[in-house]
């Protein structure tokens, strides 16, 4: 029944439907800009920013939610993705009025806030050898937005979710935890991002254990059965870059690495069951680290911290380790990925790899309205794998935002993996955290 | 909150054990256990000298005959068992004795596959039995016994023992252990749904 479930979902997200609602989508854009438009002052050049920023955003994690088909269904998409557009094109009008302001009181603040806007980056996941897909991937850039007199910066978010046990809860964790740490952010005047984080992940582990409020795609055994899906949990190691600053608040074995003068920095630490300190904590708590397949709670789970698992708390907790990191010239990039890939890679192996990607695209020196290729999708006779790659498009018009280069070093990184025999589903993003100067901003 | 504490003289080692039924904690709370033959019976295993042997108790507020009919389904565990992701008949019908299912693990735990054997099913004395012969998982030999009981104060009570193999490298408490929280998970799930089926049930009735 679940196979079954499984091929018509696929088929469901393989259909018109989804496609018109793109359509409509561009449509709502349109009509939204048209007041900027109007404004004899607003800039050409600010105009085509703001129009790329919401086109591509919006594009892209709607190929993505397209490309994770197994994780939710269109139906159950659409909705959410349709308030959130509708929210960029409110921002972004007074994002206009703003930089005029800007422009005549502030100009060499133009310089700064364009450099940040749209950070460039990849991903790409593979289902790889086993059989179900249950990892999920969040990508919001400028999911925040801080306003004050003197200055306007964007927040952008990046999140990889590893489930186990079933597909919903890394996929309500997709669709949820970058709001409510959105609402954190806005709602914190401190910027005490430990507790923010923390907050989050305690939401996020409560909504997931809350039946009336999870939606579950149709293609989830669990709906099948009961509500009461103890046994189910993912892992989340979420990034958060800020103009000043990298945040990564880490729960499970997922992992986050900085790339920074060609070494590997890595920014959070995995949650291992054997790790003394997690030890320690399980076993005051009153529970035991069996090995069984490795270390594992109560010789079930190879994790120490998770989203979700109600039937193992409080030995296995949501609470996030928090790491914030001040940006420096030096910072290259950014990976995030599940253990599909650091179980079988390490840290500075795939730094190696990302950085040659990185490098060899951007000596080429090439110029901003060149028509891109898309990234194609590679398929290696003899096995059984689903790969699924976002990020590069044909879009000469609107610029880069999403990077081929940052693209191809994800999909270089689950390739290798696979080569190494990594067992797990594995998901990658590649944040480019180079930054550079426009030159067209003046 | 899982309890990891359990009666250590549980953990037996040598022949003809008659487990927890007999134990001082467990005869205190359900009496009529202890004089129950089909408990006493069934749940008697010979555990050879490298295996360990335990039993999980679960009280459940529904009839007897609500919770029998979910437990009875040897083609379809995973209706209560949420560790498993699906099941298939690969011999018999599923419903006699003999028959053999071939279930898979969701992902995240250790094991991937079992095949079992049906080998008892009694509808008179809700008694089903079920042998482990094969799959990937780390759990040779394992036998596990489940029997229901109506129990004046809360409606059922469940009983399910198992022996197993202790596999190299762990303990018999460890392997226990494990085995526990797997078994205790899948009864308070099948407390859950029986209980949700008797309410909607008695509802359907009140109208």
């Amino acid at each position: 029944m679940a196979d079954i479930c499984y091929e018509d979902e696929t088929s469901a997200c393989e259909s018109r439907p989804l496609w018109s609602s793109r359509k409509w989508r561009i449509g709502v854009q349109r009509f939204r800009m048209s007041p900027s438009e109007m404004n004899p002052t607003a800039s050409t050049t600010e105009e085509e920013d703001k129009s790329e920023g919401i086109y591509n955003k919006r594009n892209k994690q709607e190929e993505y939610d397209f490309m994770n088909c197994a994780s939710s269904s269109p139906s159950q998409s659409s909705p959410e993705e349709e308030s959130v557009s509708l929210e960029d094109s409110d921002v972004s009008i007074s994002d206009g009025n703003s930089s005029v302001n800007d422009v005549a009181v502030i100009p060499s603040k133009k310089t700064v806030k364009e450099t940040d806007l749209r950070p460039r980056y990849g991903v790409a996941s593979v289902c790889g050898r086993r059989r179900d897909m249950e990892d999920a991937v969040a990508l919001h850039p400028s999911f925040v937005r801080k306003q004050t007199e003197f200055s306007r910066t964007r927040w952008h978010y990046f999140g990889v979710y590893d489930g186990h046990g079933c597909s919903h809860v890394a996929a309500r964790c997709k669709e949820r935890l970058h709001e409510l740490v959105q609402e954190e952010a806005l709602s914190d005047k401190k910027e005490e991002w430990k507790k923010m984080m923390e907050r989050s992940f305690t939401r996020m582990d409560k909504e997931v254990v809350r039946w009336g409020e999870t939606v579950m795609s149709a293609n989830c055994r669990c709906e099948l059965q009961t509500p009461d899906c103890d046994a189910v949990g993912s892992t989340a190691v979420v990034s958060v870059i800020t103009p000043e600053k990298i945040i990564v608040a880490n729960c499970g074995d997922s992992r986050a690495v900085l790339c920074r003068n060609g070494k590997a920095v890595p920014l959070s630490t995995d949650h291992k069951p054997d790790r003394p300190d997690e030890l320690d904590r399980i076993q005051e708590a009153g529970g035991r680290v069996i090995y069984w397949d490795g270390a594992r709670v109560l010789g079930v789970l190879a994790m120490s911290r998770a989203i979700g698992d109600n039937y193992l708390k409080p030995y296995v907790t949501s609470e996030p380790e928090v790491t914030v990191t001040d940006r420096t010239e030096e910072d290259e990039f950014l990976i995030l990925a599940t253990d599909g890939l650091w179980d079988v890679v390490t840290n500075e192996a795939a730094c190696t790899m990302v950085r040659m990607c990185l490098n060899r695209k951007s000596g080429r020196g090439r110029r901003r309205g060149e028509t891109q290729t898309p990234g194609r999708r590679s398929e290696e006779e003899g096995k059984e794998e689903e790969e699924k790659v976002v990020g590069s498009r044909k879009n000469g018009k609107r610029g880069e935002i999403t990077d081929k280069a940052c693209t191809e070093a994800s999909v270089l990184l689950t390739k290798l993996a696979l080569a190494k025999h990594s067992s797990d589903n594995v998901s990658v993003v590649v944040i480019d955290l180079r930054r550079r100067r426009k030159r067209h901003v003046a | 909150m899982l309890a990891v504490h359990r009666p250590s003289s549980a953990v037996s080692d040598g022949d003809s054990v008659q487990i927890p039924m007999m134990i001082a904690s467990f005869q205190k709370r359900f009496p009529s256990l202890s004089r129950d033959s089909t408990a006493a019976r069934f749940h008697t295993h010979e555990v050879g000298p490298n295996q360990c042997c335990s039993a999980v108790i679960q009280e459940i507020s529904a009839p007897i005959s609500t919770v029998w009919s979910v437990v009875r389904r040897f083609d379809n565990p995973q209706a209560y068992k949420h560790f498993l992701k699906s099941c298939s008949v690969i011999g018999g019908d599923g419903d006699n004795v003999g028959s053999l299912r071939q279930v898979h693990v969701v992902s995240g735990l250790p094991a991937a596959s079992s095949t079992e054997r049906l080998d008892i099913l009694d509808d008179e004395r809700h008694v089903i039995s079920f042998s482990v012969v094969g799959g990937d998982h780390r759990l040779s030999n394992y036998r596990s016994v489940t029997t229901l009981h109506p129990s004046p104060i809360s409606g059922t009570v469940v009983v399910e023992s198992y022996v197993v193999d202790v596999p190299p490298g762990n303990t018999k408490e460890e392997t226990c252990d494990f085995v526990d929280v797997i078994v205790r998970c899948n009864l308070q799930s099948l407390a859950k749904i029986a209980e949700n089926t008797a309410a909607e049930s008695k509802k359907k009735m009140s109208l």
